[in-house]
């Protein structure tokens, strides 16, 4: 009979953790895209809520229609949209890119900030987080209900100022339970870019396991990666719970 | 000082208002009442603009409303609003509801918006309450924020939208004992509302609307002693029920007992 040797599954997690200088740029890039495109999504979003409710017949008509078409197609589709529309438009593509290199423990890593591909990555993710969070912001600019900007008008202030001082702070509070969905589906939603060939942890992963000189088994590479995304998510939602409690109006 | 001329408003396919036409002198106190759905509510709201009236002319100190080159928010800084669910700022403190049409709209700094909400939470006895936040507030606290906050604002009218109808019976009597003060001081009000006792004590003039019209009008003293259409008289006892009459109660049920 032939045995073959299986190694003790805590080295296998060190041989993949030896890769930390390709898992931790991968870390970065992720972080990198899931940042901006939050923050994007953020103002974005809010902006298409308020239009679709007090926007007025025509603006209150565009932002529902983008929400909708954002929400019912495929993200892949809309980031290979995105990809090749400079190539179907005749715009040259250069290879221009913007990199920081650190060396780490004797370790030299570089990571593409920005290039084509990131680039439309970050855009592409923004405008899809902005229709999510745009429903999100919708629901809270609802709950807050029509008194409150009623009552601002009967003292004077223009909808705008109304919007501006009572109904959006109350939104943003009342918002961030439901917001935190979105904080914890985006950075999964990163991982789109793999497709257009950005090195985020699944790019890496996919280095790790085909490289001829170490065999890492594949399912502990992807164990530690869903173990990342874990540690990382539940720190994102226990901060929105922490600064949902903080940020909460006495008595309510 | 505050004109409405054949006034009519409707929603979709109902007549709420089916021209309404009366005067307000300068501190007078009008009280509006009548059945529900008799147009009272739509009818401040045409007044401050916040749903303009169909038809009709409504004039504040000879200012004309209806024309497109009103500045509604300019005109709506000077008419003031209570609500009948207080609609305070619910992410505002007490003394912050009451300051920041102050400052937002009259452009008052920071320091001389608060002296002037302290003043007038002192006058709606609040100012122990300054720093709390409506959700810590009774509802009679609520409304007398409420009515703080429309008063900082030195409004030429204030109107009163069934102020004290969403309240327990025992908060009642501080709010309307803070509208008797305001009224006795010589500020200008249109109070929608079913408080009888109020209306008697402080009303110039008395105003019952059924069905989007002005079905009587007169002093208190008209409507307490001869009252003439009949659905007036029928409302008024009603009304005596709920209020006080329980010898009519009584006799209602014994004479039902008795059939």
């Amino acid at each position: 009979m032939i045995f073959q040797a299986r190694p003790n599954p805590i080295e296998e997690f060190l041989v993949v953790l030896g890769f930390w200088d390709h898992l931790l740029p991968g870390f970065l890039i992720m972080l990198w895209l899931y940042g901006l495109a939050l923050v994007m999504g953020f103002f974005l979003g809010l902006i298409l809520a308020i239009l679709r409710q007090y926007g007025g017949r025509i603006f209150s008509r565009v932002a529902t229609v983008y929400i909708e078409i954002v929400r019912g197609t495929p993200l892949v589709a809309q980031l290979l949209l995105l990809f090749y529309l400079p190539t179907s438009l005749n715009i040259p593509i250069t290879a221009w890119k913007l990199e920081v290199s650190l060396t780490l423990l004797d370790k030299d890593m570089t990571i593409t900030l920005l290039n084509q591909a990131t680039l439309t990555g970050i855009i592409t993710l923004g405008l899809n987080s902005a229709a999510y969070q745009a429903e999100y912001f919708r629901g809270a600019i609802l709950s807050v209900g029509d008194g409150q900007i009623i009552a601002a008008q009967s003292l004077g202030m223009s909808r705008f100022s109304g919007i501006y001082h009572i109904v959006l702070p109350q939104t943003l509070r009342r918002v961030i339970p439901s917001w935190s969905n979105e904080a914890a589906y985006l950075p999964k939603y990163t991982v789109v870019v793999y497709f257009i060939g950005v090195k985020e942890l699944f790019r890496e992963a996919y280095y790790i396991i085909t490289n001829p000189y170490i065999s890492a088994n594949p399912l502990t590479v992807y164990i530690v990666i869903a173990i990342i995304f874990l540690i990382m998510i539940s720190l994102i939602t226990k901060g929105l719970d922490i600064l949902h409690k903080r940020t909460g109006i006495p008595g309510l | 000082m505050l004109e409405l001329i054949n006034v009519w408003k409707s929603y979709e396919d109902l007549q709420v208002l089916k021209g309404i036409s009366f005067k307000v002198l300068e501190r007078e106190v009008k009280v509006i009442f009548g059945p529900s759905g008799s147009g009272k509510s739509t009818l401040l709201r045409c007044i401050n603009m916040l749903n303009p009236p169909d038809k009709g002319e409504i004039f504040l100190r000879g200012i004309n409303l209806n024309k497109p080159e009103t500045n509604l928010n300019a005109i709506r800084s000077r008419i003031g609003m209570v609500f009948q669910h207080f609609n305070l700022f619910a992410h505002l403190k007490a003394i912050d509801n009451v300051s920041i049409g102050l400052r937002r709209v009259k452009g008052l700094s920071k320091e001389e918006a608060r002296i002037k909400a302290l003043e007038t939470l002192n006058r709606v006895k609040m100012t122990k309450w300054a720093d709390h936040y409506p959700a810590q507030l009774s509802g009679g606290q609520q409304q007398r924020v409420g009515i703080a906050r429309a008063l900082a604002m030195e409004p030429d009218v204030i109107l009163f939208d069934e102020p004290t109808s969403a309240l327990d019976p025992e908060l009642i009597g501080d709010v309307l004992q803070v509208m008797l003060d305001i009224a006795k001081s010589g500020t200008t009000m249109i109070v929608v509302t079913h408080e009888l006792g109020f209306a008697r004590a402080v009303a110039s003039e008395m105003i019952f609307l059924g069905e989007g019209t002005i079905l009587e009008r007169g002093t208190p003293q008209h409507f307490f002693t001869s009252p003439k259409s009949e659905r007036v008289k029928k409302f008024l006892e009603q009304l005596d029920i709920l209020y006080g009459g329980h010898e009519k109660l009584l006799e209602l049920s014994n004479g039902e007992e008795n059939k």
